[in-house]
């Protein structure tokens, strides 16, 4: 082999390998295991980062689905865990305003509400701002179809007023 | 003019191809004269690949994978892997260490680097020192205790010798010699010494002060890490490595131009 191609065949190998052992201390698999299931993680996030700066990142409909079902079911956890992996990146602002809905509507209590949820929903909620200021949902299950409806009912959830002790809150029904 | 005819019959002839000139043909002077590689039955040119070879994979391959086993532990409960990553002190050192071998003439810079070189070969070489460099790196990382006092004491006395030398006048093999009587000495601090020090991982800490009472007093007064005795076999191949890539590194890598 001539000494160019050595050279050259060696930056590679070597190049290959240092990037190999980046990954190792970045990753810091406990196992030879492990190894694989990280290396394959991170192709994914480097796929998906690639589609991002690409513009061609769209979220994972079959998981959005699965959320949107667990959402309607009440089952908030499992909801926020199926719109996480169909917007790893969190860039759609449709997602993130279901998982903002999702705090509020685990969070939500007829006496009191949870107001680690309901600062949870605001920071999601400052996200889908952000994405998209003018934001309204499609789903006319939700009565809090804009960003800045829900903001104000979790803004009020959050505050403590006279109503807060007004009986007929008893009565009163969640959004 | 008369041609001796006689003379022209007497000569022999030789039956071989025409070597080719390259543009290093001077190349890897000190490789060549530390070493002698194959048998005498090879060719010029089979002899020269295998220096390249060496040069280009070998030592990269030998430096790369001391600096991945530089920074492995294994945990002392689990014998789970734990990546550690190198303190801004093995940078530092390890330029030192770098400068110290420019300055010993363990590596000529005016050698390995050259406007006259193709671009490949400066790349190349460029490779070839970044592997040494992150070895270096990963070779403190893995001398220089993890954490607690330990760690500034034998951090302290890196820096000391480190700076003493880069002011003293060596040559390669005194410089070596040094190197190696460092390494080896904070081989034995940190995994003879301190490792024998260290109390055994255990889940309960009563179990632990009743069983190993001295132990678990230098444990917690000098916040020793609890890793498994593998870790020590991986480190000591680890500093064997680095040296064998020392020992293969040649001084230069082709003729330069006189300035």
């Amino acid at each position: 082999m001539k000494e160019k191609y050595i050279q050259i065949t060696g930056i590679a190998v070597a190049a290959i390998y240092g990037i190999f052992i980046v990954f190792l201390y970045a990753a810091e698999p406990r196992s030879l295991e492990e190894v694989t299931i990280k290396a394959k993680s991170t192709v994914e996030n480097a796929v998906t980062k690639g589609q991002v700066i690409a513009g061609t990142y769209e979220i994972d409909a079959a998981k959005f689905n699965e959320g949107l079902q667990a959402f309607r079911q009440d089952n908030f956890v499992l909801a926020r865990d199926g719109f996480d992996k169909a917007d790893p990146e969190k860039r759609d602002p449709a997602t993130q305003f279901y998982i903002a809905y999702s705090f509020y509507r685990q969070g939500w209590g007829r006496i009191s509400n949870d107001d680690a949820l309901f600062k949870q929903s605001l920071e999601t909620l400052a996200r889908v701002t952000l994405l998209d200021p003018n934001f309204r949902s499609n789903d006319t299950n939700l009565q809090l179809r804009t960003s800045v409806e829900l903001k104000s009912e979790l803004e009020e959830g959050l505050k403590i007023t006279a109503d807060d002790f007004n009986p007929l809150r008893l009565i009163r029904e969640r959004k | 003019m008369e041609i001796d005819h006689s003379n022209i019959e007497n000569l022999h002839v030789i039956d071989a191809e025409v070597a080719e000139e390259t543009n290093d043909s001077e190349v890897m002077t000190a490789v060549s004269t530390r070493k002698s590689i194959g048998p005498k039955t090879e060719t010029p040119k089979q002899n020269e690949n295998q220096k390249y070879y060496l040069l280009y994979f070998v030592l990269p391959f030998i430096c790369l994978t001391a600096a991945l086993l530089g920074g492995l532990r294994l945990s002392g409960l689990d014998g789970s892997f734990i990546f550690l990553k190198p303190a801004l002190f093995c940078l530092i050192f390890a330029s030192v260490m770098l400068v110290l071998f420019f300055r010993s003439g363990l590596i000529r810079l005016e050698s390995w680097f050259s406007e006259d070189f193709e671009m490949t070969k400066n790349a190349a070489n460029a490779a070839v020192l970044l592997s040494l460099f992150a070895a270096t790196v990963q070779l403190f990382n893995s001398l220089l205790p993890e954490q607690g006092l330990p760690f500034w004491i034998v951090a302290f006395c890196f820096f000391w010798t480190l700076w003493n030398n880069l002011f003293a006048d060596f040559d390669t093999k005194k410089l070596l010699q040094s190197l190696g009587g460092l390494f080896g000495l904070a081989f034995v601090v940190k995994y003879l010494i301190l490792a024998n020090l260290t109390a055994p991982a255990s889940e309960s800490w009563l179990r632990s002060i009743i069983e190993n009472p001295a132990k678990e007093t230098f444990t917690w007064l000098l916040d020793l890490p609890r890793f498994s005795a593998g870790t020590g076999y991986i480190q000591f191949f680890t500093v064997v490595l680095y040296l064998i890539g020392l020992f293969l590194l040649p001084q230069s890598t082709g003729q330069h131009r006189e300035r």
